[in-house]
């Protein structure tokens, strides 16, 4: 079934891609991309019952769950703001985690059920991973508009990715909201983190979440209270998830 | 048979022009004619073209040549151009896709020719024949449109503008523009903006008079040419044209309101010469600066592209006449 939502992950890029060079929307990106998220929907229903209980219990589970999340919203924001594009631009990013989710050692074989469900452990991962979909997805939507700030800036208009990218002032917007849905995620997650049973490496863990949450924390801040460039706020989404990615390590 | 702007001038165009209104009743005339069954008039600015069907092509072409000889003049006769069987097809197809449009691809031409058609249609002019024709030649349009980029890109400096302006803040709804020098450029790019969704317009101009004048038909306000600046912090578009022989905006002038604009993205279109606006203002962030030779470009290049697109196009049509035929 990963393997499955693998590929159907790497159709919505390839496919994408080609309509996007051609200066076409491709209107089966977002159907690629739900059969994808039923897939991984699936894998984690198996996990779910497998541990009998959410399925975040080794890193191979974390990465399928943040991939269904960034699925998820893309999901929901994609047709909000008719953002099609931005199916193209987080196929890749979900194929990508899939696929370090199949490599060797990351998905236990045979997870042990928990016969003892800490509900604050269980709501903490949870919200978490859901926060990492979000800002996962302000990171990918934030690419976008670097990108397109550049073609605009070059006046390099010819190009069919600058014919289907969205207006930069709307995909600033998107940036901004799921900044602001990912920090109410993850500040979700913090709180039941707070609250859950501690085991011996959950202080190092602690920290680097607290620093994750004030630098998402100190962004927002400052873009609500004197305003931020967009390209400045979308590089920052962009390079505050590619540093929040390395937590992942620290997890176990 | 018909003419259009490639073989007739203005002034012998006008003189075969049909209103709006009168399209359905003159094709219903067309079928009064012996020989013709069906008819549609197109008329634009740029063409005025009669499709018929007759039960005799010969006759058909006299009879209709005599018809439009009845107002007009040897002269203006001479003007036109006539196309039968799968030659006319290939031309409406290709005028429906904007292929004989003075600029190429347009799409208005497509609006205009449904437009004909349905009132032919609801004056009785069409039957079998015609309604297929027409008919099949919306599908082709529509098939090019999809599958080539006939369309793509904006070919004067207006539009591009404007599809920038889009580009980068979506729908122009509550966009404010602000032009500073009131020239007649400066004012077909403020009326595309505002018939776009643009809804506060500022103008100033050393000659107040002709700020008030551009304001007033354009439903904006004035500012004073000495305290311009102060508009500045709500500006989302400038559009610059003044006869300055220094920049009009300086960089260190968009610097100093960025904290009061809350860094929003502000487009500043110079299309001055010598330019208005210095080019240091486009290294700012969030600032989009195009200045007339950057316009032109993009104009040419999108009209370059088009011409490209052309051969696609024909063979398209090609295609699709072979299937019908």
């Amino acid at each position: 079934m990963l393997v499955i939502a693998i590929i159907l992950a790497a159709v919505a890029a390839v496919q994408g891609a080609r309509y996007v060079r051609r200066g076409h929307k491709s209107q089966w990106t977002v159907l690629w991309m739900l059969f994808c998220f039923v897939a991984q929907l699936t894998i984690l229903s198996i996990r779910g019952e497998m541990r009998a209980s959410c399925p975040l219990g080794d890193t191979g589970e974390v990465l399928i769950f943040s991939a269904w999340s960034l699925t998820m919203f893309y999901m929901a924001v994609g047709s909000v703001y008719r953002l099609s594009l931005l199916g193209v631009f987080t196929a890749p990013l979900v194929c990508f985690l899939l696929s370090l989710a199949l490599m060797p050692g990351m998905l236990d074989a045979s997870p042990e059920r928990k016969t003892v469900v800490d509900g604050w452990r269980e709501s903490h991962a949870a919200f978490s991973v859901l926060a990492y979909g979000a800002l996962g997805l302000a990171a990918v939507a934030g690419v976008m508009f670097i990108v397109l700030n550049r073609q605009l800036k070059d006046a390099h208009m010819s190009t069919g990715l600058f014919a289907n990218l969205p207006p930069a002032r709307d995909l600033s917007k998107v940036v901004g909201r799921l900044l602001l849905l990912g920090f109410a995620l993850l500040t979700l997650g913090l709180i039941c983190g707070l609250v859950m049973e501690k085991t011996g490496a959950a202080n190092k863990h602690l920290y680097v979440a607290l620093g994750q949450w004030a630098a998402y924390a100190v962004l927002l801040i400052l873009k609500w209270w004197r305003g931020m460039p967009p390209g400045k706020l979308a590089m920052a989404a962009v390079l505050l998830f590619v540093l929040s990615l390395m937590i992942f390590p620290l997890i176990n | 048979m018909g003419l259009n702007h490639e073989t007739a001038p203005v002034e012998v165009r006008e003189h075969f022009a049909v209103s709006e209104e009168q399209l359905g009743l003159q094709a219903s005339r067309l079928t009064e004619l012996t020989t013709i069954a069906e008819g549609v008039v197109i008329s634009t600015c740029n063409r005025m073209e009669v499709y018929v069907a007759a039960e005799d092509r010969q006759m058909g072409l006299d009879v209709l040549r005599q018809h439009l000889s009845v107002d007009h003049d040897d002269e203006d006769m001479s003007h036109l151009y006539q196309k039968c069987g799968d030659d006319a097809k290939q031309h409406l197809f290709a005028l429906v896709c904007g292929l004989d449009s003075m600029v190429l691809g347009e799409t208005e031409i497509f609006g205009q020719v449904k437009h004909a058609y349905k009132q032919a249609f609801e004056a009785g002019a069409t039957k079998g024949m015609l309604n297929r024709l027409f008919q099949k030649s919306f599908a082709v349009g529509k098939r090019i449109r999809t599958h080539t980029r006939i369309q793509m890109g904006a070919t004067s400096v207006g539009n591009v503008a404007v599809d920038l302006a889009e580009k980068i803040f979506g729908k122009l709804n509550g966009s404010h523009v602000m032009i500073i020098g009131a020239g007649e450029t400066s004012r077909l790019v403020a009326k595309s903006m505002i018939s776009r969704g643009a809804s506060q317009l500022t103008v100033t101009n050393r000659s107040i008079e002709r700020a008030r004048s551009l304001a007033e038909e354009l439903s904006g306000e004035v500012v004073p040419f000495d305290s311009w600046e102060e508009a500045l912090v709500k500006a989302d578009v400038i559009v610059s044209s003044t006869g300055a022989s220094e920049p009009v905006l300086k960089a260190s002038q968009i610097e100093a309101v960025r904290k009061k604009r809350k860094f929003r993205p502000l487009f500043l279109i110079d299309i001055a010469v010598p330019r208005d606006i210095e080019a240091q203002a486009g290294d700012i962030e969030e600032v989009y600066l195009y200045d007339i030779d950057k316009l032109q470009q993009l104009a040419s290049l999108a009209k370059e592209s088009r011409a490209k697109q052309v051969k696609l196009c024909e063979q398209m049509i090609a295609e699709e006449i072979s299937q019908t035929s």
